[in-house]
């Protein structure tokens, strides 16, 4: 190799090495009891992990047109008094780089009450946390059609990042009405 | 120039006041993706390429380009980049030494038709006019290009799997200086086609981590106005590595001649290309 070559093939991954930050950062947002807070007032949360078979996980990814990565859902029963108030759903889905973590609540018949970001690892795309855009979620049902661009308006220069909240959102509906809906 | 002296503290500087960011991420080594900065994004570029080997005596080249991207809108995105080049060739024709020379100025312009995250299949139109005052072989002499490409791609799996190809029409004219007779010098333009199709195929591996393989078939037209008559060929194929992270992303790719044509030797053409290419791409966001 070249005196030049071998200098700049070695000097600039070590140059990079150097200046350049360590693997991304979670920026947490809101913790889990933050947001259960925040959807549901007051109310008490009763976690019932739901471990998912791979025939469910199929069956869900098939009816919603989305995959999910978890085994195991997170997810909490929301009683007020005596009676239950609804769902809370802690689920993630793939950002450009890392995962996205978000909650998702749902009233006891399921409709959406309301979409939190818990942790985003990307610089870019962070405006799924845009009040406005999670808003669009809220009075959605399992029959809602959920989709970017349809329903759900696109953020331009976050396409990726609000596309895939968006196929995690109607997943999770697809998983109440398959699973929760007559629990 | 010592370019080296300036090139390096600049690039480093340049580095440490990027801040967090990614678009535009080149997951390939010589396929462009589809994707786009977003509006009001700019992008630092720096590439290596390390091209090595021809049929006889000694051939290395590097080649270098610093770049800055910005986004205009989130679909159009402008670009201008510094080309530098250094050769070593020895045989027995020649001898060229020649360290961070001043290769030539591009322009980019990319404008995105469908976006690959929402439209099922990305597209996006490029155009690169550049001039440069040394050949990739090392040989000085001006040459105008006009560089047009389709850059497609297809994500499959959640977007973990993805997919590329590039359609690279490249028309040259390269101007030749030829002593007619002593002391008389006459130059006339000589016109040249470049033709490339490229494809890449990437997985992610893990968290910001992408591995996979690319290829692509290359080919030159000469006076390419008066009909098409290749006058040569190669079939480049390798492994490519990429890391995205928060603030920078960087790809390495590895590109083996696999065959060409005319091949006096051994199946691959080397007079035109090389044996094999190495390239490092680095991104900065900011």
């Amino acid at each position: 190799m070249s005196r030049s070559g071998a200098n700049w093939f070695t000097i600039l991954p070590a140059a990079v090495a150097v200046v350049a930050p360590g693997p991304a950062a979670a920026t947490a947002y809101l913790t889990i009891p933050a947001a259960q807070q925040a959807l549901f007032p007051g109310a008490r949360f009763v976690e019932h992990p739901l471990t998912l078979s791979d025939f469910q996980r199929k069956a869900i990814a098939r009816a919603a047109g989305a995959a999910g990565y978890d085994k195991v859902q997170r997810v909490w029963e929301v009683r007020s008094g005596n009676s239950r108030a609804g769902w809370f759903i802690v689920d993630r889905v793939i950002g450009k780089h890392d995962f996205i973590t978000y909650a998702l609540a749902l009233g006891a018949d399921g409709t959406v009450r309301g979409v939190e970001i818990l942790d985003y690892r990307e610089t870019y795309g962070g405006e799924i946390r845009n009040p406005n855009w999670r808003r669009q979620f809220v009075g959605k049902t399992p029959g809602s059609t959920l989709r970017l661009d349809g329903d759900i308006k696109n953020i331009s220069g976050a396409t990726l990042s609000s596309r895939h909240v968006t196929d995690g959102v109607r997943r999770l509906l697809v998983t109440y009405r398959m699973l929760l809906a007559n629990a | 120039m010592n370019f080296r002296a300036i090139a390096l503290p600049a690039f480093m500087g340049l580095s440490a006041l990027a801040t967090p960011a990614y678009a535009d991420e080149q997951y390939f080594g010589y396929t462009y993706s589809a994707e786009l900065l977003g509006k009001g994004q700019t992008e630092a570029e720096f590439w290596a390429t390390d091209r090595r080997g021809k049929a006889e005596g000694h051939f290395d080249a590097q080649d270098y380009r610093l770049e800055l991207e910005h986004g205009v809108t989130n679909r159009f995105s402008v670009a201008g980049y510094a080309n530098l080049a250094s050769h070593h060739i020895r045989n027995n024709d020649e001898r060229i030494d020649r360290d961070f020379a001043l290769r030539g100025l591009s322009a980019e312009f990319k404008y995105q038709v469908l976006s690959p995250f929402k439209d099922g299949l990305g597209l996006t139109l490029y155009a690169e006019p550049a001039w440069s005052r040394i050949h990739g072989g090392g040989e000085k002499g001006t040459e105008l290009e006009l560089e047009f490409k389709a850059l497609v791609q297809k994500n499959f799996l959640d977007d973990r799997l993805i997919w590329a190809a590039n359609l690279t029409f490249e028309p040259e004219w390269e101007k030749e200086r030829e002593e007619v007779s002593p002391g008389v010098i006459e130059s006339e333009w000589k016109k040249e086609l470049k033709l490339e199709v490229s494809s890449g195929l990437t997985y992610r591996v893990a968290n910001g981590w992408y591995a996979g393989v690319e290829g692509r078939y290359a080919s030159v037209y000469p006076d390419w106005t008066h009909g098409l008559h290749r006058e040569a060929s190669a079939v480049f194929a390798g492994p490519v590595v990429h890391y995205g992270g928060k603030k920078w992303w960087a790809t390495l790719s590895y590109q083996p001649q696999l065959f060409g044509s005319p091949s006096p030797t051994g199946g691959r053409e080397l007079d035109e290309y090389e044996k094999r290419e190495l390239r490092l791409k680095l991104g900065f966001n900011f």
